[in-house]
Formats: C-alpha cells, structure tokens, sequence
C-alpha cells in the first residue's frame, strides 16, 4: 500500500513538474502585494493583473500580504518555489527596508528581479494658507523653530520619512532632531493629518495627496521624481532645486519573482512586459492614481542596488545604523 | 435641484443596477455570516469588476457589500457565538444567550431592524450632515482621538460580568498583544518569529478567542449547551420590545453616525462604545450579557450606522477612514473621479445617483436580512457535535484565505487555547477583544499627542473635545467604582 | 480561597514575565526615535505594570475575604461523572491535535491536515451516532471549501502528496 501511495505521490509530482517546465504558464499566477488593500500598491498591482492577464492568457490573482512595512510579503515571495507562479509586486520599500533597518527579514537582492513597472512621484505639501510659498521658505521656517515644527510619515525609516530627512540634511539640518516626525499608518491618514492641521508639513506619495491640491486644500512645494509631473508642471523638482540626496528619492514599483526564476519564466514575463508597457488601460489606470508608467526602462537589478546604497548611505549618516 | 434629482433617478433606476446591488447586499450578508469572511474580504474581492463598471453602479456594489457584511456578522454571533465581524463582538454577548433560551428569531430580527434603522440613520446623515459632520472630524486630532477612545475602553466596565477586577486583567491581556508587531515608528516589539513582524490580524484573534473554545468546551466536558424549545412568539419581535429598546437604537444609530464620520475609528469601536452606553443607562444593567435585546439593539445599530457614514470623510474630504473605505477610494480613482469637496461642484450627477442608490440599498438589507436569516435558522438544528467542527472547518480555510498564512491560523488555534484557558480561570473574553481593537488606536494616539506637545502631558485637555471626554471618563469611573462598593457591601451584608 | 489566590499570582507572574523577561529583550528602543518621543517600550511596560497590580489585588481580595462566591457554572460541569485527569487528558488531546496540525500541513497539505483535524475533533467530542454525517463534514467539506476558496479567491492551499488527486 505505501509504495503504491508513494509512487502515486512521485508521478503526480514528476508530472506537475514536467508541466511546468514546458509551457508557462499553465495555471493561475498569484500577484502579491506586500500593502493592504486600496492603497497606491495595491491599485498598481491590481491594474498590472488586469493587464497582464490579457497577455498571458491565464488569470492573475492579487493576494494582499500586509505587515511589517511590506516585508511580510516580501518574505513570503522570496521564501515560495520559483515557478513563477508565485510574484511581488515590490514598492522602493523592499529596497529601502533592509538598507536601513537591521531587523528586516529579506534582503534587497533576494529576488529575481522581472523589470520596473512605474515612477510614483512623491510630493512636499503644507495647508493652504500657510505661510510658505516655496521649500526655501519652509525650510527657514523650520530652521527658525528648533524642532518644534511636525512632518507626517509612515515611519521614521519609511521612504516618506526618508524625504523630508534628506530634505533636512541637505539644508544642513539634522534630520532627527531638526523638525518632528509624526508616525501615521497609510496615504489616508497621513493626509487627514495635514488637511486637521495636526502637523505642519509632509512628503508623501501623490496619488494620496493631489485630490487635496486640486482641490485647493493643500500647497504642492516640491516634487520628488526624475522630471516635473505633467499635472502640477510649475512645481519643481527636488534635484532641479539643488537638493542632491532628495533628488534621488522617489517612489517605484517593480516585478520581483522568487530567486532562479527558470529561462523561460522570464523570458515570457519579458514578452508580457513589452506589451503591457503599450496597453491602453495600463497607461489610464497609471495616470488616474498619479504615477507614470515606466515599464522596461531601467536595467531593474541595477536600479534595486543603486537605491539600496542611497538609502544605506543615508541611513548610516543619519545615524540609524552603524 | 429637483430637476437634477430626477435625472440621477432615472440614470439610476435601471434593473441592472437594482441587480448588482441586491447581488452586493446579498453576497455580503453571507459573506459577514460565515465565520472566517470578513467584509473587507467581500469589498477586495469585488474591486477588480468595478474596472469594467459605470462608477456609480461600482461604488454602489462596494457599498452594498460593506452593509451587508456589517449586518451579516450578527447572524453568525447570534446563532454560533461566532462574530463573522469584530464589530458583532457585543451582539454575540446577548444575541447567543437569547439563541439558547430559544428566542433566536427574535434576537435575528432586532439585529436585522437595529441594522437597518442604522443604516437609514447614516445615509441621511451622509446626505444632509456630510460637510458638517466632516468638519467637527478633522478637529478630531490625536489628543481628542486619545480621550476619545479611552472614554470607550471603559464599556470594558460593561462587559466584565461578575468580576471588573477580571475583566480589567483581560483587557490587559488584550492590550498587550495587540502591540505584537510593527511599532509606529518602524522598529518591531515581541517579533520572537519573522512572521510576528507583520503582528496578529483581528480577524483570527476574534474568531480564535470567540469560537474555537467552544469546541474545546465541548470536547472536554462533553456537555453541550441546552437550548429551550422555541415557545410560539418568539421569533418576532413585538412592538412593545421595539418601543423599549428604541432609545438605544437612535443613540447607537447617533453614536455609530458621529464615530463613523471620524477617519479611522469605524463600525467596531462604534459598537463597542453604543454597547457600553446602553447598559450604563439602562434600569436593568444586570441583564446585559444574559440575553438583553436592547444590547442587541445597541450594537447592531451603531455598527451600522458607522458604516454609512465611514463614506462622509471619503465623500466630504477624499480621506479614507479604514481599508474598506480605501479600496473605494481606488475604485473612485480608477473611474477617474477624485472623492472630496470638488466631487460636489462637478459630479452633483453622480453624488446624487449615490444618494439614491443608498437609500435603496437599506431596503435591500432588509429583504436580503429576512431571507438569509430563514436560511441560516437551520443551523439550530445540526447537532452540536458537528456544527462545532463545521466553524472549525469554516474558520480554518476562511483565515488561511485572508492573506495566505499559516501563521494566521496558528494565532487562530493559539487564542483557541488561550480563550478556553480563560473560560475556566474566569475571565471574561469581549473585554480583551475591546481592548485588543482599540489598544493600538490609544497608544498610537497618545504617542503622536505627546510627540507634538515634545513630552507635556497637558496637550490632552487643550480643546473643549478633551474637557467632555475627561469629565464623562472620571463620571464612568465613579459610577463604576460606587457600583463596586455597593456589591462588596451587599455580599458581606449577605454573609453576616 | 485558594484558587482565587493562586488566579491571581498566576495573572501577575504572567505580566511579571513579560514585564521582566520578554519586553527587555524583545521590544529594542531604535535611534531613530527624539528623545522626548514616547519610545516604543512605554505602553508594553505600562500595561504589564497594570496587569501585575490588577493580579495583586485579585490574590489580595481572594486571601481577605469580600469575594462573591459565584454559582458554580453549569458549562464547567461534565456531563458525566469523571475525574480531573479525564478532562485534563481530552484537553492535552485538543492541543496535540492542533498542533499535529500545524506540523502536518507543509508535510501532507492543508487539505488533508484539515480532514485528520476535523475527524479527531468529532471523534473527541464524543460523538460515535452520527458516523454517515461525520464523515461528510469531516472528509467532503474540506474538499468543497478548498475548491470553492480556490475559484473564489484564488487561494493556493499548501500542497501535499495528494493534492493532485484533489485536481488542484
């Protein structure tokens, strides 16, 4: 009986594997988005698997694995059989976690890295009315006020804390001390906390802000990205205002696998990719929540370990880490 | 206006509209019914159609499910003593005994008429108090969120039963593992494993501590709850028990609307908080947690209630509340409309389509609550022995679904034997699941307070919205600490 | 009095525990934190220190007297006369079974472990009348929820030797 069972278990194992090898993908894909749900990420991923899914002829399922500033999913992906069947939609967190905190679970290359998806800029805003009208204004300001002025962010090494400490240190300030971090938990809150006036100022990505800056209630300064963004095109870039570790963060989305991502996985990812960076709803869905789509441009594994060491760096000056 | 009205009625009123809503309302009152579901479950799951839908009718399906499950977790509480949602915590405290005494239509038709005298509440509150009620919660910065949810803890006071000292003890107990996890600022506390990183979900403590003991009760006593035969009557609710209870269903209807306007507090701390008050005022406060309607009435209408009106900061402001209020706002954005103050100068169109949509949608819960409620009314009659594996089998897949984690469904197993380890020292189970739920939003809070104020302590009475809630908080306690003299006096009285 | 007094050491030992022995070693105060800022130790300690007073008292009031004496609790009474032992014995089995299960599913698949779970579970809780039914609940539910939770939601259960046969 138990040989029998045995070689029953070896055949459907050697068959599953077999299958596999040959025509990917020939079952479900499970997109995991290390975010809760509703957020910048979350959108970003449901969006690729609606247009992924055209393309590569099988459904594509989003799993939401929040915790842990997206490590917990990060985790999980790196951990799962590369099969490619199993993906991460990875954030400039799975980059930035392991630079900068000493605790965290996956490191920055323990991926298959498939390629970038999009360019989510992040934005410096203050309430309207306020008195500042441009980053030179606010930074006397906070430089006048020793520490008592508030900044929003998810965290004190989340990549919208990170912005306004760069921010800091370039203006020759120093970033723990000079101004007050106040920790909220996602986009909604951390604007809620501007719009109350229950802190001054904030960095955080635009898809959570620009609603409140069409609408009035808030004042753009600057933006954190490569270029001005087409919708606030009098707003300038951190790295055109000469702040040069500001000028290098941004907010990206990219598509890890597990490690050993056999040939042919990422050989049809790569096909996948091309089209969808064409795909109509894809560049609609990637406009509406603010990002812009930059699908198969940068060498990802490259760009993965430049912004590690950005962040390494940072977190080492400002005193984080050793 | 009129005109406009009209016109949004007939771009509304369409059959298929009607359809997808019923289809929302309907599959949400399952979904919140089956233990192991949860209503942000429904909402995600939904959210990839609403790409290839008209934006109103997408939001509507979004909304439909939320109210739905909201609702659909006190038939599962009421019937099992299994909360398909964490904000049907307190119905399960009176709906399960009434189940016993054989008086579950009844306790089912006071959550169902609670649930939707709520849900009427809140949509009109969103219609005709949005601008106002969302600007008194902006107000709402973390000093008066701190007292605010501090003045909720104490329902804990409410739900004790026989011992506060033990009920504070659970509390405790519930406070503390709720900081298992990420820390505000970014470090980790008690992530002993990789997977505590990430923290305990709500979903499989609640079920873990309500459920699970029941069938470890069962295993080892081997005595199965009785239930009473169900006597004529005692499935409906008689106009004499809507009247007593109708004061707490428009202070829970009130309490879940205001609550629910606030970004971030939701249905659960509203019933909570509704729950406490309507045992504090009641003549009959001993009742409470025996099988009292008004508990029901209380609960279930302030969760509701909230529900709704999680939509005003959404709608008013652009400001998501919880995560189901999040995945709308992604569902707004991918239609291509931006929620806040500029939606009611460019789509009043669609704003009134929603409104529209909303109230229908509360007559829509209604007939999907008597339906389902005939439906799950058989689960009375599977015996015990196996109705207690089929929530076992329910809540095993329904967690490890959630987000694909074993270690979901090790807490789930874990608080089992916790919840049950409790049960026989004494100490009572919704006082930890309260605090469980509002521990985080009270730290979280009194730290932000406190690192704006750099450390002074006073920042928490520097608005009149503190000064209310300390003055009701010392009240609470004093009353508290009078009733406990009075029953130390009266058991000595009795042993002398 | 006694198993008040010795609830209430129990209740402030565990606190005392996490107190002493884990929130030292396991809740680590970052540097990324302004001094002034509540440091994330802060309500961990605080709620400890809450609950091994609370324990305290429990003990105290238990030893000095005032205490209700409450109605023995009809659920704690076993339907049949049995000694400690028994029930301490069937609850040892419920944890067992829940921990076999945990160990099982990456070994055998979720699907499988959850069919052993629930059999052993029906099986302790005395049940040997309604066998055809059991085994229904025990072995074809699992099957329908993990096919249903399958298409549904797109869950990829941990699989096991038998997995295939299952069709997924």
């Amino acid at each position: 009986m138990r040989r029998i069972l045995t070689g029953l278990a070896a055949a459907a194992m050697l068959a599953a594997g077999t299958a596999q090898a040959q025509n990917y993908p020939d079952q479900a894909i499970t997109l995991v988005v290390p975010y809760g749900p509703g957020g910048a990420s979350d959108l970003a991923g449901r969006a690729l698997a609606e247009t992924a899914r055209e393309h590569i002829g099988q459904p594509v399922t989003v799993l939401n694995k929040p915790g842990a500033g997206g490590m917990t999913g990060a985790a999980f992906v790196s951990n799962a059989e590369p099969d490619g069947y199993t993906l991460l939609l990875a954030r400039v967190g799975m980059a930035l976690t392991p630079a900068v905190n000493p605790q965290s679970t996956v490191d920055w290359d323990a991926y298959t890295f498939l390629g970038e998806l999009e360019a989510s800029p992040m934005i410096l805003a203050v309430k309207a009315g306020a008195p500042y009208d441009s980053v030179g204004d606010l930074v006397a300001a906070i430089e006048q006020n020793e520490g008592t002025m508030t900044y929003a962010a998810s965290g004190a090494t989340a990549i919208d804390g990170f912005t306004v400490q760069a921010l800091l240190s370039d203006s020759g300030m120093d970033p723990l001390t000079a101004a007050t971090l106040v920790p909220y938990k996602g986009g909604g809150a951390l604007a809620t906390a501007l719009l109350g006036g229950h802190v001054d100022f904030l960095a955080i990505s635009a898809g959570s802000l620009m609603p409140h800056i069409e609408s009035g209630d808030m004042t753009p300064l600057m933006v954190f990205a490569p270029q001005r963004m087409d919708k606030l095109p009098e707003v300038p870039t951190a790295a055109e205002l000469g702040y040069e570790q500001a000028g290098q963060i941004t907010g990206w989305s990219a598509l890890y696998g597990p490690k050993n991502l056999p040939e042919d996985v990422t050989a049809k990812w790569e096909e996948v990719l091309a089209k969808v960076a064409d795909n109509e709803t894809w560049l609609t869905l990637a406009e509406r929540r603010g990002s812009i789509s930059t699908v198969g441009q940068k060498n990802m594994a490259e760009y993965a370990k430049q912004q590690y060491e950005l962040f390494h760096g940072l977190a080492q000056k400002f005193g984080y880490i050793q | 206006m009129l005109n406009d009205i009209l016109l949004a009625l007939q771009a509304v009123a369409t059959i298929e509209n009607f359809l997808i809503m019923a289809a929302g309302i309907w599959g949400g009152v399952v979904i919140g019914a089956i233990p192991g579901m949860t209503g942000t479950m429904a909402v995600t799951l939904a959210l990839p159609f609403t790409f290839y839908m008209q934006p109103v009718p997408s939001i509507l399906l979004l909304v439909a499910l939320y109210k739905g499950s909201t609702y659909g977790g006190s038939v599962s509480a009421i019937l099992i003593k299994t909360p398909g949602t964490a904000s049907a915590a307190c119905t399960a405290l009176d709906g399960y005994p009434l189940a016993r005494q054989g008086k579950a239509g009844k306790a089912l038709n006071m959550a169902l008429y609670s649930s939707v005298i709520g849900d009427f509440f809140s949509n009109i509150s969103l219609i005709f108090l949005a601008a106002p009620l969302a600007i008194l919660a902006l107000r709402v910065g973390p000093p008066e969120y701190f007292m605010l949810m501090v003045f909720a803890l104490t329902t804990v006071a409410g739900v004790s039963g026989n011992s506060l000292l033990l009920g504070l003890v659970s509390a405790c107990l519930g406070l503390l593992l709720a900081t298992v996890g990420e820390d505000m600022y970014g470090s980790f506390r008690f992530a002993m494993t990789n997977e505590m990183q990430a923290g305990l979900a709500v979903a499989p403590v609640l079920i873990g501590l309500f459920a699970l003991p029941e069938l470890i009760k069962l295993i080892v006593f081997r005595n199965p709850p009785k239930t009473e035969p169900m006597k004529l009557g005692d499935n409906r609710v008689s106009g004499r028990e809507i009247r007593a209870s109708l004061k707490s269903i428009l202070r829970g209807s009130t309490i879940g609307v205001v609550l629910g306007a606030i970004p971030g507090i939701g249905p659960a701390s509203a019933a909570f908080f509704s729950y406490g008050e309507a045992q504090r005022t009641s003549k009959t406060p001993a009742n409470f947690g025996k099988g009292e309607l008004e508990g029901i009435a209380a609960s279930e209408s302030a969760n509701n209630g909230a529900c709704g009106a999680t939509m005003i900061p959404l709608l008013a402001l652009g400001v998501p509340g919880d995560v189901i209020t999040g995945v709308m706002l992604g569902a707004f954005m991918i239609q291509g409309l931006t929620p806040g103050p500029l939606l009611f100068q460019t789509n009043m169109h669609e704003i009134y389509m929603l409104f529209i949509g909303m109230m229908v949608s509360s007559v829509l819960l209604f007939g999907a609550g008597k339906i389902t409620m005939r439906a799950f009314s058989y689960v009375a009659e599977i015996p015990p022995t196996l109705l207690t594996s089929v929530v076992l089998l329910l809540c095993l897949f329904g967690i490890y679904s959630i987000s694909n984690s074993m270690f979901d469904v090790t807490v789930l197993l874990a608080l089992g034997v916790l919840g049950f380890a409790m049960f026989l020292l004494d100490i009572p189970a919704a006082p930890f699941l309260i605090a469980f739920i509002l521990g985080p939003m009270i730290e979280e809070n009194m730290r932000r307070a406190l690192a704006i104020s750099r450390g002074d302590a006073s920042v928490f009475l520097s608005s009149p919205i503190t000064w209310i809630f300390a003055a009701l908080i010392l009240f609470v306690i004093g009353i508290t600490f009078r009733r406990e003299v009075a029953k130390a006096r009266q058991r000595k009285a009795d042993r002398a | 009095m006694w198993s008040g007094i010795l609830r209430g050491v129990l209740i402030s030992v565990l606190f005392g525990f996490v107190l002493f022995v884990l929130i030292p070693v396991h809740v680590p105060r970052p540097a990324f934190i302004p001094g002034f800022a509540p440091p994330p130790d802060m309500w961990p300690r605080t709620v400890s220190i809450a609950g091994i007073v609370l324990g305290l008292i429990v003990a105290v009031l238990a030893w000095a007297g005032p205490v209700a004496r409450p109605a023995p609790n009809p659920e704690k009474q076993p339907a049949e006369p049995v000694g400690l032992p028994v029930l301490i014995g069937r609850f040892a089995l419920v944890v067992l079974a829940f921990g076999l299960f945990i160990m099982l599913v990456p070994r055998i698949g979720f699907v499988l472990a959850a069919i052993l779970l629930t059999a052993a579970a029906i099986l302790l809780t005395g049940e040997r009348q309604r066998l055809v039914w059991g085994t229904i609940v025990a072995v074809a539910l699992p099957i329908v929820l993990a096919l249903f939770f399958n298409s549904a939601l797109g869950t990829q259960f941990p699989k096991g030797p038998f997995s295939a046969l299952l069709g997924f």
